[in-house]
């Protein structure tokens, strides 16, 4: 996260890789039906790698964990879900008010839960986010409670590799818009404040206020993933709130490489193949998947706590 | 360099893996179950797996359908609609199957149903029974073989506005699918019976396991009755602590007795108690049921439950609309379940057109000790609840449809 | 609302509040002394419900005898669970980051959650209460479970012996200089570890009863461990981490005020820990009788 700027190589190294993302769902188009199954799987990976960064503006840069980001996921995901099918928006505008309500949740939770340092953040993001989810599933004449909202439009312009294309193309804008904000005098700050809070206070800096900014944007970054995975499920579901989904980003980005812009992507990508690949080698292995997820965790925090992207660095760039 | 390479080479590896898994032979015929399978879900899975696995078996013996043998593919919804529509996507591309058996949650089933209805996939379900799957969620490739919520609240209304009942109450876990229930309920037997004295019900927390706060408070408005949405293990739970309370002494409560909540609440369970199963082996006394059930518990050592009746029923329907169309095609099977008659398990059945509902109904019975049984109580008195008396009347579902829109 | 009524609601109440507070003691000892918040708190004490059950169905006779034969041998399967679990990895991350400490117990919440998922499966399980605890107990003409009585007489029974532990013994002077004064302790020449693993233990020993008090209570399945462990961290939140007695308090207001709650409203009373939280954090961010930020 030191180096200075967008150096040849990066450039070369990233425009090759993006070209690759392009031209996938075209050769996956080629394998028929089975391919047309993968290309909803990859726009599945596009949607959770971007909720995932989303986490680890909080997580790897704030140094703050938080494990109640599918409040904002969840929201995005219902404010999509209810501006479609009940008030009749078209499709972009409610993509566009899903971030806006998602970062007005995070405001509210936020100004809670940066009272606190450390572990008690970490349990009230917890326990709010555990308090919206009941929240949604009672309030079923609104939500439709654990029914969710089902049948929600998608525009004909959409078929499955133009979506894929533009969740690709959110993805990776908001990727730039992270890297923007993470070297930004704002980004500084985050960083000062996670080393050390109480020299950044005493530096001046008004820790809380920074910390639920970041927050915000967090929660803003997550509500369009929210959003973006009910238009292609075309359902919202309370699940979508529900604590073990915030399970997800996290292991993602521990897995990834949470001191990395881009490890979360790997990480989230990582699972999520490993999870359907696991599936079809033999049923019974899915039944064991939490287990083994939660294994891979522990082994990860133990002994490799700065992911996939850390060890890279370790071994294949040795400087 | 060395990073794009890399990059570059796990994605060609990935290719590889998608491009080369195994593509079944297309001289079988392969059923895709989304099954869920952990928590509350396991019990059923159980059954259900069971039950298919029997009819497969049965079937392939006889040389198949169509001269196609049977091949099962399970994937796990998890209880999860957004995992339900993953794998139903992938059972229909991926492993191409031609059918789907649907999941035990009603609301994974909404989300399954329309990724279904995506593909025209011939879709049936068996145990998730909310109304919304016949009425506002309706499409042509999909069937249902339980009795819906819509069959067994008006059911179970009409059965109780002809005795003498008048005080009701309710207990239930506050969410969807119990203010439904009682909502529907209450209406019903409001009209059936004018004089009924509907009491404020009691709202429990959802996955509540301690009951102790609520009984007191139902026992406070003095019912005769207790409707109530618990079911499974949560209704098992809170008849067995009421006991101490002496609820039963003064009011019955009447909900879904189904098998496994018997068995679980085992001797436990008071006598005299008035409730209603939707597929009760022990009270269905048609000959295709009788042999089922002695199959059935020769082959695994124990009773069918109401969900493994039902999936297996499902199945015979399928074949049903299989042999006269003498296809597998999704829409032609689809026209050929409008009014398809069948043998069910349960009697002579068929499924109406105009939503492909079974008309299959409910039954309502008493709790009593029987001695075949050693280890729970069953029912006895069962009287059916004739789907046609309680279902929702053609217009009335044009009508529901109509404002979904 | 009679009054009597209101009473019997206030009994129900303190029973839940009493198991909360077993169990909320034990994960606010450990992050007293150890500084980490156990997520996996919750897990051992589901942990200890589905072995209560397990061992309750090896008896023919399920009587008081083997009823508190159990409240024996739970508690002490979970201490060596939790023994086994600081050895090999708590002790790890002492001095590790917050974060991955958090982690680390999350993780472990997973793997145990879903162990206890595939030894007893998904269904609810409970245990019969022993025949002496079954009835009721006539009472203001209503009838009161005798087994509420049973933790109602327990819970300040295991408060007190916890106090005693703590102000009374040597063992509780360390432990308790541990949470204040931890370069001390080493300084005067204790064996740091054996405070830290001792405490550990003791929590899980605290788990294990609360677990093998709810399995007669109500039942059991795969939820309650979150369940729990939400309104743990809810009860030392208000609270405030270390105290006994702000555990005490906060637990039987959770209890209190979530019992009275279900009669209006239930959903009111899921809302409640969350709204007294809220409440707390605003007015007195480090608890009711915490100290103020650690």
């Amino acid at each position: 996260m030191s180096e200075p700027r967008f150096s040849r190589k990066t450039m070369a190294g990233s425009a090759v890789i993006v070209a690759a993302l392009v031209i996938l769902p075209y050769i996956l188009m080629t394998l028929g039906k089975r391919g047309e199954y993968w290309i909803w799987v990859i726009t599945e990976m596009v949607i959770m790698a971007l909720f995932a960064i989303s986490l680890n503006l909080i997580l790897g840069f704030g140094g703050m964990v938080s494990f109640g980001h599918s409040a904002f996921y969840g929201t995005g995901a219902y404010t999509v879900a209810l501006l479609i099918k009940k008030a009749g928006f078209p499709f972009f505008l409610a993509l566009a008010a899903a971030p806006l309500l998602a970062g007005a949740a995070a405001a509210i939770i936020g100004w809670f839960c940066v009272r606190r340092i450390g572990l008690y953040f970490a349990i009230l993001t917890l326990a709010f986010s555990q308090l919206l989810y009941m929240i949604a599933f009672q309030w079923y004449t609104f939500t439709g409670g654990d029914d969710g909202i089902h049948g929600i439009h998608r525009p004909d312009f959409f078929g499955p590799v133009h979506y894929y294309l533009f969740c690709l193309a959110i993805l990776i804008a908001s990727l730039l818009v992270m890297r923007m904000i993470t070297r930004s005098a704002f980004g500084l700050a985050i960083r000062t404040i996670r080393e050390n809070s109480e020299r950044a206070k005493f530096i001046g800096i008004h820790v809380q206020r920074y910390q639920l900014l970041n927050f915000i944007i967090a929660g803003a970054f997550a509500g369009i993933s929210g959003g973006l995975i009910t238009e292609l499920n075309r359902f919202a579901q309370t699940d979508f709130l529900h604590w073990t989904k915030s399970s997800e980003p996290i292991f993602a980005s521990l897995v990834g490489g949470m001191y990395s812009l881009i490890g979360p992507v790997i990480g989230s990508t990582i699972l999520m193949f490993l999870k359907i690949v696991l599936q079809q080698i033999h049923q019974s292995l899915v039944e064991i998947w939490a287990l083994f997820l939660g294994l891979i965790l522990l082994l990860v925090v133990l002994f490799a706590p700065e992911g996939i992207t850390g060890l890279y660095q370790k071994f294949v760039r040795k400087t | 360099m060395k990073k794009v390479v890399f990059i570059l080479l796990v994605l060609f590896f990935a290719w590889g893996t998608i491009a080369s898994a195994p593509v079944f032979g297309q001289d079988k015929i392969k059923l895709g179950f989304i099954a869920d399978m952990p928590g509350i879900g396991a019990t059923f899975y159980k059954s259900q797996k069971e039950a298919i696995e029997m009819f497969i078996e049965e079937t392939n013996a006889k040389g198949g359908i169509l001269g196609k043998k049977l091949e099962l593919v399970i994937r796990d919804s998890q209880l999860k609609p957004d995992v339900g529509s993953n794998v139903a996507r992938e059972l229909i591309l991926n492993e191409k199957c031609d059918f789907l058996i649907g999941p035990t949650s009603s609301a994974v089933a909404l989300a399954v149903t329309k990724v279904a209805q995506e593909f025209k996939k011939i879709i049936f379900f068996h145990t998730s029974n909310t109304e919304k799957l016949t009425t506002t969620d309706f499409h042509p490739y999909m069937f249902q073989v339980v009795p819906n919520t819509g069959i067994e609240g008006g059911g179970i209304a009409l059965y109780l506005s002809k005795k003498p009942y008048k005080r009701y109450t309710f207990i239930g876990p506050d969410y969807a699918y119990g203010q439904t229930q009682w909502a529907s309920f209450k209406e019903d037997l409001k009209r059936l019976k004018p004089d009924v004295e509907i009491l404020d019900a009691v709202w429990v927390k959802v996955g509540e396991t301690n009951y102790s706060s609520y009984i007191p408070t139902l026992m406070a408005r003095n019912p005769e009755v207790i409707y109530s949405s618990l079911w499974g293990g949560g209704l098992s739970s809170f008849i067995k602590q009421a006991l101490p309370y002496g609820l039963f002494k003064k009011a019955t409560i009447t909900s879904l007795f189904d098998l496994d909540m018997l068995r679980a609440t085992g001797m436990d369970m008071p006598e005299g108690l008035l409730g209603y199963a939707r597929c009760p082996f022990y009270a269905i006394n048609t000959p295709e049921m009788k042999a089922f059930t002695k199959r059935f518990y020769d082959k695994y050592k124990e009773w069918p439950s109401d969900w493994a009746i039902m999936v297996y029923d499902g199945l015979l329907v399928l074949q049903e609309a299989i042999k006269k169309t003498q296809s597998l095609d999704s829409e032609k099977i689809a026209k050929a379940l409008d009014g398809l008659k069948w043998n069910s398990l349960r009697g002579p059945r068929y499924i109406r057109a105009e939503d492909h509902m079974a008309n299959v109904g409910i039954y309502v019975g008493i709790t009593t000790k029987d001695p075949r049984f050693k280890d729970f109580l069953i029912m006895k008195n069962v009287e059916e609840v004739p789907a046609e008396k309680v279902w929702m009347s053609v217009e009335e579902l044009k009508k529901v449809r109509q404002q979904a829109k | 609302m009679e009054i009597n009524f209101l009473l019997f609601q206030l009994l129900n109440g303190l029973t839940e509040g009493m198991i909360l507070f077993i169990v909320a003691s034990g994960l606010s000892l450990v992050f007293g002394v150890l500084r980490v918040i156990n997520f996996a708190h919750g897990s051992l004490y589901m942990i200890g419900a589905y072995l209560a059950f397990s061992l309750s169905t090896r008896f023919p006779q399920f009587t008081l005898g083997p009823y508190l034969l159990l409240m024996i041998l739970v508690p002490a399967g979970i201490a060596a669970i939790g023994l086994l679990l600081e050895v090999t990895l708590f002790r790890r991350i002492y001095g590790k980051e917050h974060l991955l400490q958090l982690l680390l117990t999350y993780a472990l919440v997973l793997v145990l959650d879903d162990l206890v998922r595939l030894v007893w499966g998904g269904d609810i399980r409970n245990v019969p209460r022993p025949p002496s605890l079954a009835g009721s107990v006539e009472f203001l003409s209503l009838s009161f479970p005798t087994y509420n009585i049973f933790i109602l007489l327990l819970g300040p029974a295991i408060a007190l012996g916890l106090w005693w532990l703590l102000y009374r013994t040597h063992a509780g002077n360390l432990i308790r200089a541990a949470v204040t004064y931890p370069e001390m302790l080493g300084a005067l020449g204790t064996n740091v570890t054996w405070v830290m693993t001792g405490t550990f233990v003791l929590g899980c020993v605290l788990a294990g009863i609360g677990g093998v008090l709810m399995s007669a209570l109500a039942n059991i399945d795969l939820g309650i461990a979150m369940e729990k462990i939400i309104d743990c961290f809810a009860v030392v939140v208000i609270g405030g981490l270390g105290s006994v007695w702000g555990v005490l308090l906060s637990s039987l207001i959770i209890g209190v005020g979530k019992s009275y709650l279900s009669l209006i409203l239930v959903r009111l009373a899921m809302v409640f820990p969350f709204f007294v939280m809220a409440l707390v954090l605003v007015i007195r961010p480090w608890g009711l009788f915490g100290k103020p930020e650690r």
